[in-house]
């Protein structure tokens, strides 16, 4: 067995071992072992991958199928995020999971998800796609029906659309190896014997089964839903990796088809009409998920907005299409993987030690649980923006490459959507772990231990990533065999900008410092109660009581009243109610229960046939 | 010709069959939608039998001075027969199956016997 397979089939050997033995105890020691796996033979193949050739390959027999895995620089890069958040997730799970069909399902999307990054041709990556949609599908299926049909309902469209995909790419170039169809695709770029409407159609039908899984507008509506229905510890590698799988598949779309789609779609106003649709699709994703983020009142749906919105980052970053572009985006994977799956982790303990979801029923919680409210507070700062974290490397290169590549309305959105971001981080930050405490809450313990080294497993790269940005942007440079982002490992360099990040650092400890003398030996701290602090004096009535608990951004849902009458949410379910309907018309209809009706439907068919000249 | 036309046969048989149809089709009465499926099945069975038949010809049953050459075509004959059978089964069958109806709907038009629909 080849050092690869073991790689790729240890979580799912591991989650069908502890399904089986499902002891307390011994499972969770299953999984975590199950889970390391990964990490342990990818860091091992480091060496291999930095190296001259870097290029790892083993081939499967199945079933007639020969199928094709390799390791290379990019899908290392994807692995590597993918097992350190599947890590994480199943610390997290030690203590918080229930019960071992959790345990079952959750390695098996890790699989699921390793098996689309490592695949070399589209039969494996097909075959783990739809593994990693049926174990997920299943994690949501446990807690809530509803919210797991809209995801299947949505996954089925996308793996569809898929393989329709494929088989129009497998009819044109006969093959289905990624190598091979790059190689033909590309020479079809000069010859164009596959035609434009077709290339344009196999583009659509890849964006739509890529964008349902990285939750692109407007096909992101299952979601919050589906990321809130499930145990946080788990949402913690949905959210970080699985979505992931989405930004992996439109890499790939550059990589496979790029010239192939270049010369059958054109330009637009000096940008590639392909990744500009691309570039778009993730601006109005970053800006519609950060404001619906905003005005969520319970932390999972935030999150689970804001996760939409993050990955709309890496689509954008994507569709710039610059060599810088995507490695900004190929950053935001990194540090979107490691920021959102600690928050969720954050999560997790919050809900495992107080049973509360919602905004209103939190508070003051900083005092009781203070290494998660440290872990808590590195994943704020890392999300929104703030140096030196690793959000704030990603994110930088992202706005460099889309003001360089002069798409000024994209990088506003982007503005736009930091901007919301911070909105919603600052108010977890406050209400959950500021302020006054409810007193159902004061008996609240620090999360247990395997949680908190799942949230430290996630916390140091935040930090190494943040502070050493340049660790991540040489590596990426090895992916385009040339320099895209110079500088040090402290320090990024781009044709427009530098970023000192140890500077960066530097100041902030100083600045923390300075700050922390004032507070000690300055003016002398008065205790307030919580009532004092926002209300300026005035009297607050009852129906328009805006605290940070509550309706905190209502001024702003009603500034958006016009634009939230619309809802995807509501047009799919209005459409699916329309299929309904029409259904049900029909059988009304035909179905009558009259005998006789049935035979005038036989005899008129018979006269059509006869018609016909087929009696 | 002192024979009628084989056409004629067809004509009728194809004749019975609309009739059946129609009875089928438009009258409400169950029972004589049954009567109309029994007429098509008559048509039906003069139509096969009208086909294997050879102007001139006797019955197929081998006997002195009647070999295959003089006979008409037996295989008509064959299935006609089994279709009788069928065609007597399923109408004894609806026939019972009328009965049980009309003890359960205490009529026999079908535009009210609607509660069957599902």
């Amino acid at each position: 067995m080849n050092e690869l397979m073991i790689m790729l089939f240890a979580p799912l050997l591991a989650g069908f071992i502890a399904w089986i033995i499902d002891v307390r105890g011994i499972r969770e020691a299953i999984g975590i072992i199950g889970a390391a796996i990964p990490l342990g033979i990818l860091i091992q193949y480091y060496s291999t991958i930095t190296g001259s050739n870097p290029h790892v390959e083993y081939s499967l027999s199945v079933g007639g199928f020969k199928l094709l895995f390799q390791l290379n620089t990019i899908n290392w890069y994807f692995a590597v995020i993918a097992s350190l958040v599947g890590v994480a997730m199943a610390f997290g799970m030690a203590s918080t999971s229930r019960n071992s069909y959790e345990w079952l399902f959750a390695l098996m999307s890790y699989t699921g998800v390793l098996g689309v990054f490592l695949s070399g041709d589209f039969v494996g990556f097909f075959l783990f796609w739809e593994l990693m949609t049926f174990a997920s599908f299943m994690m949501v299926l446990r807690r809530n029906k509803h919210e797991s049909l809209k995801y299947f309902v949505l996954s089925v469209i996308g793996a569809y659309a898929m393989l329709i995909a494929i088989g129009i790419i497998y009819a044109k170039t006969g093959a289905l190896d990624f190598a091979s169809i790059r190689q033909a695709l590309y020479m079809d770029a000069m010859v164009g014997s596959m035609s434009k409407s077709l290339t344009a159609l196999v583009f659509l039908l890849f964006i739509t089964a890529f964008g349902v899984k990285a939750g692109a507008f407007p096909l992101h509506v299952w979601a919050p839903g589906a990321y809130s229905e499930v145990d946080q510890s788990y949402t913690t590698f949905f959210s970080g990796a699985l979505s992931k799988a989405g930004a992996y598949g439109f890499l790939l779309l550059y990589i496979l088809m790029g010239a192939k789609l270049y010369a059958a779609l054109g330009t637009w106003h000096g940008h590639m009409m392909f990744s500009y649709i691309i570039a778009w699709i993730g601006a109005i994703t970053v800006v519609v998920a950060s404001f619906l983020a905003v005005l969520q009142e319970d932390i999972r749906k935030l999150f689970a907005y804001s996760s939409v919105g993050q990955v709309g980052y890496i689509l954008l970053g994507l569709g710039v299409g610059t060599g810088l572009g995507i490695t900004g985006a190929l950053f935001h994977v990194l540090s979107h993987a490691v920021f959102k799956g600690l928050f969720w982790l954050v999560v997790a303990a919050l809900i495992l030690r107080t049973g509360k979801t919602e905004f209103k029923d939190f508070g003051g919680l900083a005092e009781k649980m203070p290494v998660t409210f440290a872990m808590a507070l590195i994943a704020v700062m890392s999300l929104s923006g703030i140096p030196p974290f690793a959000g704030f490397a990603s994110k930088w290169l992202i706005y460099e490459a889309a003001i360089s590549a002069h798409m000024p309305l994209v990088a506003g959105a982007i503005f736009l959507g930091s901007g919301l971001a911070f909105a919603y981080v600052v108010r977890f930050l406050y209400a959950v772990w500021f302020g006054q405490r409810p007193s159902d809450l004061e008996d609240v313990k620090e999360a247990p231990l395997p949680l908190l080294i799942g949230m430290f497993i996630l916390a140091i790269p935040n930090l190494v990533f943040g502070i050493a940005p340049g660790l991540v942007t040489k590596y990426l440079n090895k992916l385009f065999g040339q320099t895209v982002v110079g500088g040090t490992y402290y320090k990024l360099v781009t044709p427009t900008g530098t970023y000192n990040a140890l500077l960066v650092t530097v100041l902030l400890i100083f600045g923390i410092a300075v700050a922390g003398l004032i507070y000690i030996y300055g003016a002398k701290a008065r205790r307030i109660p919580i009532t004092n602090t926002y209300q300026s004096g005035n009297p607050v009535t009852e129906d328009y009581n805006l605290s940070i608990r509550r309706n905190f951004y209502r001024p702003l849902a009603e500034a958006l009243e016009f634009w939230l009458k619309y809802s995807w949410d509501r047009f799919y379910e209005r459409l699916a109610g329309m299929f309904e309907d029409f259904a049900d018309f029909l059988r009304e209809g035909f179905y009558n229960g009259n005998v006789q009706s049935y035979s005038w439907y036989l005899a008129i068919i018979l006269l059509i046939l006869a018609l016909w000249g087929v009696l | 010709m002192s024979l009628p036309h084989i056409s004629a046969f067809y004509f009728a048989s194809i004749a019975l069959v609309l009739i059946g149809l129609y009875a089928v089709l438009v009258k409400k009465n169950i029972l004589k939608m049954l009567i109309g499926l029994s007429i098509m099945e008559t048509g039906v069975n003069l139509l096969l039998i009208s086909i294997g038949y050879i102007s001139g010809r006797s019955a197929p049953i081998l006997s002195e001075g009647i070999g295959p050459n003089q006979a008409v075509d037996p295989i008509p004959q064959a299935l006609v027969l089994t279709a009788i059978v069928i065609g007597v089964a399923t109408t004894a069958m609806a026939l019972s199956a009328v009965i049980v109806l009309y003890k359960r709907y205490g009529t026999l038009n079908v535009e009210e016997i609607r509660r069957l629909r599902g």
